[in-house]
């Protein structure tokens, strides 16, 4: 049982004011603790982007005005933000390895524009082509996702 | 002459001294020796302090391969617990499970994958069967996707067909969780 011992008398006589922790069962706890937390930790956090495919069931929308289907095609040339008379196309980049890389940044901030100009706009559909890595894809849905475009839908391009 | 024992033995004057004459000392130790706890407990506090900072509830939702390089995420949410159909560059996987080989979704040009459906209606019905009896947990068609970052859309795009297939309608792609404002990777030139 944890508890303070009390000092021994001093040699005055007079009883020790100081009193000695007992720290071993403490020690215990936190050794048991910390083999629990080290056994059950999860070292990779893992996030979920939610998507709909083209042929799966539509999600409910409460608000429907004011919003105009948007498509965001990735081709081997970058992105194109299509939308009824209108589209922007993104061109890739040259990235810091070398390689072309769709310009991720641009899209964002062109997704932010249209966010501004149709606040009520929360669906989109993402059309990749089949050689588009599943990398891309998916930083493509996180960034609808960062600019509010809740509703991302996922559909083959051909 | 009285007989003593070997070794060092002090002058008088250093004998007599507080400060030198314990070196010489002969009486029995203690066998005690008071350990300084206090620093030992601070460490394990702050170690438990930082796991309980990382404790997950949730637990491992998905099976982490080492063939499987997972792309980053900023905005995603938490993944709930789910069927899991994983896709390394060699093999695509359900539950842990081979269902069929990456390369031969990469080669085909039908949309359907007979044995990916098979399994995930199998799952499905195994789902109804034994929540026929709990209203609170309807088959809500879940299903998490973990691919390699480098697999083309190709294969993708068959997997989500055979999971609307069977009726797996709500697709989580799975991704590694990174906090910040968004991607930066790529510089321009």
């Amino acid at each position: 049982m944890a508890g303070a011992a009390a000092q021994p008398h001093t040699k005055s006589g007079k009883k020790a004011l100081d009193a000695e922790i007992n720290l071993v069962p403490f020690i215990d706890l936190l050794s048991c603790c910390i083999s629990f937390l080290l056994i059950t930790a999860v070292w990779t956090q893992i996030a979920g982007l939610q998507v709909a495919s083209s042929g799966g069931p539509p999600e409910p929308q409460q608000k429907q005005e004011q919003t105009v289907d948007l498509k965001l095609l990735l081709t081997e040339k970058g992105y194109q933000l299509t939308m009824p008379g209108a589209a922007v196309e993104i061109p890739k980049v040259t990235s810091t390895g070398g390689g072309a890389a769709f310009d991720r940044r641009s899209l964002a901030e062109k997704l932010k524009t249209l966010k501004a100009s149709l606040p009520d706009q929360s669906a989109i559909t993402v059309q990749p082509e089949d050689a588009v890595a599943y990398d891309d894809l998916v930083s493509t849905v996180d960034i609808c996702l960062g600019e509010q475009l809740r509703n991302v839908t996922v559909a083959p391009l051909n | 002459m009285a007989i003593v024992e070997p070794g060092k033995r002090p002058g008088p004057r250093i004998e007599q001294s507080r400060v030198f004459s314990k070196k010489f000392a002969r009486g029995k130790k203690s066998g005690y020796a008071g350990l300084m706890l206090t620093s030992l407990v601070d460490m394990f506090t702050i170690i438990v302090i930082f796991l309980l900072m990382n404790f997950s509830a949730n637990g491992e939702v998905l099976y982490m391969s080492k063939d499987i390089k997972l792309p980053d995420a900023y905005h995603g949410a938490q993944l709930e617990r789910a069927p899991v159909i994983s896709v390394s560059g060699d093999a695509v996987t359900f539950d842990g499970r081979q269902v069929t080989s990456t390369d031969d979704l990469v080669k085909g040009d039908v949309l359907n994958v007979p044995e990916l459906e098979d399994a995930l209606r199998d799952e499905r019905r195994r789902y109804e069967t034994i929540h026929a009896r709990d209203p609170e947990h309807p088959f809500r068609g879940l299903v998490n996707v973990q691919a390699d970052r480098k697999i083309p859309f190709k294969v993708i795009k068959r997997i989500m067909f055979a999971c609307n297939q069977s009726g797996f309608g709500n697709i989580n792609f799975a991704a590694l969780a990174k906090e910040g404002e968004g991607p930066r990777k790529v510089a321009l030139k």
